[in-house]
């Protein structure tokens, strides 16, 4: 029996050409990442929501600029200061047959704490107080306080029957029982960090894709991915890393797609009293935070020369940035300059606040969490020192910066961060908010900054239903933020994507989702 | 006999606990696994409960104790990233790896054994100084390296193999394996070849300092004089005689195969253990990370009592005494 395999095997190998060709109803699709589980409520993890998206839809679906779309949900309003009120979808159904209505919703909110994992999806519903079935049609979310980003927030909740079960759990829905969704794609089967199989919804409510069977490939190496796209064993690969986007650009057989995405690298000065990790000059430890003078903050932003770090250091795929988000998102300040390079006047500023010679300081980074965190550290490090200042740039495996990090232990450091949910709230009320945990903002604000005037603004923002008056405060927020630098931006970085050239057509997304619903054949 | 495995195997529950222990405290000191999984926009308030869930509040030694309570009770844990439980987590990977070391290892053994004896028979021959040419590089080079030449070569140019991913399985006997199928075997070749280079070089190298000690050894030159045919002395008499080293290091390199095959398994994007140990170490996942680390433990101490049960077979002048 051995015998014969072996001989098979060899039989085989000698006669192998390349993988089997693969037909045009089908598209499989080589990522960096997959799910962790196939239930939808398990976690807020990114690879996750865009797997399961394919199954699963969201109450309310967002554009390739991340700004609201209905979804489920065709529309909402709020009706007073603690009460959303949805409109469902008519005619939709599961892909068991069920009619879909607003008591899944229901369900699918009350689910939520009851499963959530570690990356818990209670962020999504932590200002739900109570919700209420009107008709099934229409559904009414009473909130904690006023809470004018709930309908961002349920641009994650996705929407199972409520005939799951409150007991189901991770195994129901990874062997396929409980997969049940109303999505444009069926689930076929699912291995953790293996092949997600799926099949073509014919009844979708948003009109049925073009690809019969899907197949999304975890491909986490770089160099892997790139080599089963060329050898034809995968029709699209997202994240191409730098390098092979140069020499993509020169084959002829390859197709490149590039976009904006929503992730900007960040610096973090720490302006606490006491800084964490000592600043030095000549080997003494200065008195106070040198970091704590906005003169001096000013000099490390003009010290930067983001137009060599997007061509030299990123390979082209970044883009100068000014402020926390991209371009387009709710909040974005358009009073904000372009951030200049002129390092005469960062040497001003720094002899100005008093330390001609520079100091010596540690600058802490991640090194795997996205593509270039790495050497744009190395790079400021460099364009930091011609200012004078000895910088101890170390980049961290993000297992250890994470952490540490939480502890507050570094004086400045840089990661990338993502507007998620495509408004500022998300972004500035984490990061840029004085720490309040009663009022659940400034949680990722480890630089110790707090400024009053921010505050109210930002405050006052996210007590305003009316969205027009509600973005003019969160543009302002953005504005005093940025002018203060309680981080400095350096670059948004861009994704690139890669496919077989004549084969298929994509809209690249901000998000950086790969919906195979959204690609077409050419 | 049986005393001597009693005392191996008390040995192993040392080694698995003080490993065990280890693990747990540098999981420990690296930090809460909460703040590298955690959503950037969570209040404070889910994460606290989230550790409190966790039981990541506790004291070390009470999380300590409560795996240690589990596992005696069957139980090693849930993943945190996947919510599954550890067990069947590692076994819907294992088959991948096994098939994977059981072919690459087949490789070295087949081609590293007769080279290295070739090349030991003949020292000066231009065949034996190239087979010894070639075999520092099988461990001088970076499997990775080779691993994406293999790749561009037969994959991306050539297009003859696929390049990467585990093939379609099938039924043999009981277990599922891609080695039943062809197209599993287009898979599995490249990926086992570019993983028994190393042990290839190693068991090369081994066997011709063995097979060029023998030649002038006493024995074989009284076998000579007694006229046998060299065929006879190279594989009754040598082969007998300097197998001990090669298995000692062929059972260690196949323990360690398994555990960390994780390089090869990263370039040709291999379904096996290796990656899960290496995401869970990235994401902090403790439990399977322990309970994994756990296993190999007692994979290695079964791998070395066997190869010491080997030796006894072989040569009879090795005598299992308890403990030692």
């Amino acid at each position: 029996m051995l015998k014969t395999t072996l001989r098979s095997g060899v039989a085989s190998l000698a006669l192998l050409v390349a993988a089997p060709a693969v037909m045009a109803q089908d598209l499989m699709l080589g990522l960096r990442a997959g799910p962790d589980s196939i239930d939808p409520h398990w976690s807020t993890l990114g690879s996750q929501a865009e797997a399961l998206r394919h199954v699963f839809d969201t109450l309310i679906d967002v554009d390739d600029k991340l700004q609201m779309m209905p979804g489920l949900a065709v529309s909402w309003e709020a009706i007073d200061d603690t009460t959303w009120e949805f409109k469902m979808r008519e005619g939709v159904k599961f892909h068991d047959g069920s009619d879909f209505d607003a008591e899944d919703v229901k369900f699918s909110i009350e689910r939520i704490p009851e499963v959530t994992g570690p990356m818990p999806m209670t962020l999504y519903t932590k200002y739900v107080e109570s919700v209420e079935v009107v008709d099934p049609l229409t559904l009414r979310v009473t909130t904690k306080g006023m809470a004018p980003s709930l309908p961002n927030d349920f641009t994650r909740l996705f929407v199972v029957p409520s005939e799951t079960g409150m007991e189901a759990r991770n195994e129901e829905f990874n062997s396929g029982e409980k997969a049940i969704g109303t999505g444009p794609y069926t689930f076929v089967s699912w291995q953790p960090k293996g092949d997600l199989v799926l099949k073509r919804n014919d009844e979708y409510w948003g009109g049925a894709p073009a690809w019969e069977n899907v197949t999304r490939r975890e491909i986490a190496d770089d160099a892997a991915r790139v080599a089963a796209l060329k050898s034809g064993q995968v029709d699209l690969i997202n994240y191409v890393p730098a390098t092979d986007y140069l020499s993509m650009q020169n084959d002829n057989s390859l197709e490149t797609f590039v976009s904006d995405s929503i992730y900007i690298l960040n610096i973090a000065p720490s302006v606490k009293d006491e800084e964490p990790q000592p600043i030095k000059v000549n080997g003494v430890e200065v008195e106070g935070n040198p970091l704590q003078d906005l003169r001096v903050r000013k000099a490390l932003d003009l010290a930067i020369n983001r137009e060599i770090l997007v061509k030299v250091v990123l390979e082209g795929l970044g883009k100068p940035a000014n402020q926390l988000m991209p371009e387009g998102f709710f909040g974005y300040s358009n009073e904000l300059p372009v951030r200049e390079y002129d390092i005469e006047q960062a040497k001003a500023l720094l002899t100005e606040a008093g330390y001609p010679d520079g100091f010596e300081i540690d600058f802490t980074c991640t090194n795997n969490r996205v593509p270039g965190d790495a050497v744009v550290c190395e790079a400021l490090a460099q364009m930091w020192s011609r200012l004078g200042l000895k910088v101890n740039a170390q980049a961290l495996n993000g297992t250890v910066y994470f952490p540490a990090a939480a502890r507050e232990e570094y004086t400045m450091t840089m990661s990338a961060w993502g507007t998620l949910t495509g408004e500022a709230a998300y972004t500035y009320g984490a990061l840029a908010h004085t720490k309040d945990a009663e009022k659940g903002f400034g949680n990722f604000n480890r630089s110790g900054y707090s400024n009053p005037e921010f505050d109210k603004v930002f405050f006052e923002g996210s007590q305003t239903l009316d969205s027009e008056a509600r973005k003019k405060l969160y543009e302002e927020a953005s504005f005093i933020a940025m002018e203060d630098r309680a981080l400095i931006p350096t670059v948004i970085l861009q994704t690139v994507w890669a496919a077989k050239a004549d084969t298929l057509d994509m809209t690249p997304r901000v998000d950086q989702e790969t919906r195979a619903y959204a690609i077409t054949p050419e | 006999m049986f005393g001597y495995l009693v005392g191996r195997l008390s040995q192993a529950v040392v080694v698995v606990f003080a490993m065990s222990v280890i693990v747990f405290v540098g999981v420990y000191a690296i930090g809460n696994p909460i703040d590298v999984m955690i959503d950037p926009g969570a209040t404070a308030e889910i994460r606290e409960n989230l550790i409190r869930q966790y039981g990541l509040d506790q004291p070390l030694w009470r999380q300590y104790f409560t795996f240690v309570g589990n596992v005696f009770q069957g139980d090693l844990g849930q993943s945190m990233v996947y919510n599954i439980s550890v067990t069947s987590l590692v076994f819907s990977r294992l088959p991948a790896t096994l098939e994977l070391v059981l072919v690459s290892v087949t490789i070295a053994a087949v081609v590293g054994i007769p080279a290295g004896l070739y090349a030991g028979y003949r020292p000066n021959s231009i065949g034996a100084k190239l087979i010894m040419a070639l075999s520092v590089l099988g461990f001088s080079v970076p499997t990775f390296w080779i691993g994406m030449l293999l790749i561009m070569a037969f994959a991306v140019e050539l297009g003859w193999l696929p390049s990467g991913g585990r093939g379609e399985v099938a039924e043999f006997l009981w277990f599922k394996t891609s080695l039943a199928t062809s197209n599993g075997w287009s898979h599995v070749i490249m990926p086992a070849i570019n993983l028994s280079l190393f042990k290839m070089g190693l068991l090369i190298r081994l066997t011709r300092a063995g097979m060029v000690e023998a030649m002038g050894a006493e024995y074989v030159r009284f076998a000579r004089a007694q006229g046998l045919p060299d065929r006879q002395i190279v594989f009754s008499h040598i082969l007998r005689n300097i197998s001990i080293p090669v298995i000692t290091v062929f059972g260690l390199e196949l323990g360690s195969t398994l555990a960390f095959a994780v390089v090869t398994e990263t370039v040709f994007n291999w379904p096996g253990v290796g990656k899960l140990i290496i995401d869970s170490i990235l994401q902090l996942d403790r439990p399977v990370m322990v309970s994994y680390l756990v296993m190999v433990v007692i994979l290695f101490v079964l791998i070395n009592l066997i190869v010491d049960l080997i030796y006894a077979r072989l040569d009879p002048r090795v005598r299992l005494k308890g403990g030692s």
